[in-house]
Order: C-alpha cells, then sequence, then structure tokens
C-alpha cells in the first residue's frame, strides 16, 4: 500500500469524525426525536455486531456464557457489574468446555 | 504502525488489511473505509446535544469519537467532551502501545477469546445504561434481536448493517 492511500484512509476516517461532531448541524425536529430514541438500539446491535464478527462466533459456548450472564446482570444497571458477570461467566464456561 | 497512528479506527484498519490482502485496488479499499466512517455519524448525531464547547474543541476532541466512547460520554456523569477525551486517549495510548508490541512479535493469542468476549458484554452494559425507558429496552432488545439474525444471515451487512437496523429501529418504534 502506498502512502498516498494510507493518507486517503486517515482523511476520510478523522474527516468524518470532524463532520460527525463539529461541522453538521445538531439534529431537529423529528430527526432530533430519532437520535434521543437512538443509543440503546445502537449499542444492542453493535451488541450483536461484535458477537459475531468475533473468532469463535455466535457458537462459542464461552461468548454464548458471557452475554446471557451480561444480559443477566443488566438488571443492577451497573456497567462494573454487567463486565464482571460476563467475565464470570466467560470463565466459568471456559473450563467446563 | 503508521495507520494506528494517524487512522485510529480498529474498523478501518482491520478491513484495510482484509482488502489489501484479498488483492483489492486503492479504489476498493477507500470505498470499504469510507462506507465504515459513515457510523461516525449517528454517534456524533447522538452527542452532539450534549457537548458544551465551541466547534473548534468539538473538532479537537472528534479524534476520540468511537463506539465504545460514546457509550461511555452517554453513561457519564460528567462533561461529554471529557469523558471523550480521557476514554479516548486512554483508549488511543493502549492501541498505539498494541500495535509497537505487535509490529516487535508480541502475541496476546491466549487472551483473544476473552477480548472478543468482553466487546458483546461491554455493549451490552452501554444498551441497558442507555435504556432509562421501559421503551428503550424494548427497541434495545429489538435491535439486537434483528441485528443478530440480519448478520447470520448476510454476515456482510457488517458495521453498516448493523447501524441501519439500530435507526430503522429507532425511527419506526416511536416512544408511548
Amino acid at each position: 500500500m502506498n502512502v498516498t492511500t494510507l493518507l486517503a484512509i486517515a482523511v476520510i476516517t478523522v474527516g468524518s469524525r470532524v463532520a460527525a461532531l463539529a461541522l453538521l448541524p445538531p439534529p431537529k425536529g423529528a430527526a432530533a426525536g430519532l437520535v434521543r430514541r437512538l443509543p440503546a438500539p445502537l449499542f444492542a446491535a453493535l451488541a450483536a455486531l461484535s458477537m459475531t464478527s468475533s473468532d469463535g462466533g455466535v457458537a462459542d459456548p464461552a461468548m454464548l456464557a458471557a452475554v446471557c450472564c451480561a444480559l443477566l446482570a443488566t438488571r443492577w444497571s451497573s456497567l462494573l457489574i454487567t463486565l464482571g458477570a460476563g467475565l464470570a461467566g466467560f470463565l466459568v464456561a471456559s473450563l467446563i468446555w | 504502525m503508521i495507520s494506528s497512528l494517524i487512522v485510529f479506527s480498529g474498523a478501518a484498519q482491520f478491513t484495510m488489511v482484509a482488502l489489501l490482502a484479498a488483492g483489492a485496488a486503492p479504489a476498493g479499499v477507500l470505498a470499504g473505509v469510507a462506507t465504515l466512517a459513515l457510523r461516525h455519524l449517528p454517534l456524533g448525531a447522538v452527542l452532539q446535544p450534549k457537548l458544551t464547547v465551541d466547534r473548534r474543541r468539538r473538532a479537537l476532541v472528534s479524534w476520540f469519537l468511537l463506539d465504545e466512547t460514546t457509550g461511555l460520554a452517554l453513561t457519564r456523569d460528567e462533561p461529554v467532551e471529557r469523558t471523550l477525551a480521557t476514554s479516548g486517549g486512554l483508549a488511543y495510548l493502549a492501541w498505539v502501545l498494541g500495535t509497537i508490541g505487535g509490529v516487535a512479535g508480541g502475541s496476546l493469542a491466549s487472551v483473544e477469546p476473552l477480548a472478543d468476549a468482553l466487546f458483546p458484554v461491554l455493549f451490552i452494559g452501554l444498551a441497558a445504561l442507555t435504556a432509562t425507558r421501559r421503551s428503550d429496552s424494548g427497541r434495545a432488545v429489538l435491535a439486537g434481536g434483528a441485528c443478530l439474525a440480519l448478520l447470520l444471515v448476510w454476515p456482510g451487512a457488517g458495521a453498516l448493517g448493523a447501524i441501519a437496523v439500530a435507526i430503522g429501529v429507532a425511527a419506526v418504534v416511536p416512544a408511548p
């Protein structure tokens, strides 16, 4: 890969970040309502994406155990507890399988 | 190494490497990276109403606009720009140091499965924290399930497909 391509990739990536935060106007009207409703489904979708893009995929028992334990722990509304539960689920499943 | 310093995007860099390894032309690589970069628009739109600094500082802090830092910024009780800078700065440092370690021949293959599992767990935690109402939880479950189904049927949909599903659910399922 040449330097020009690498620089173009950097410009695209950094430019899209600057546009998103500093150049584009804040959402208004119906778009503002949509944006207010977006965070929870967005992170849920990213969770699904990171599950399917991992090496083991959704069929990995340790991954499934981590996800199930994390889902159960969401009732406490604590990121630390959710992470701890996911980690515990992963470790226990790894020991068993 | 240079790409980690000046791009700082796992999604863009892994896509770039995969496309180059597959023999793609530079234009194809740029198209793939540009498609992925579109994900920054909804992330920025979610954060914009909560930012308290001027445009110049927004441009500076935008370097740290990632999926993970956006989630943390939305769920912390401190100014969004501060969380972006702090968590993003730490992520950048880890990213560059990790790349240096990899270039030097280091390998953490034994902890790779754990790292793989922690990303969905982190996003589940962020989804739960941002779901402040029952309707938010419903949308999160719907988006997660629909996205999982989409990616199992069509893995190529990738990040853009996931974000499209989330936007679709947020648009179609209104607040009560």
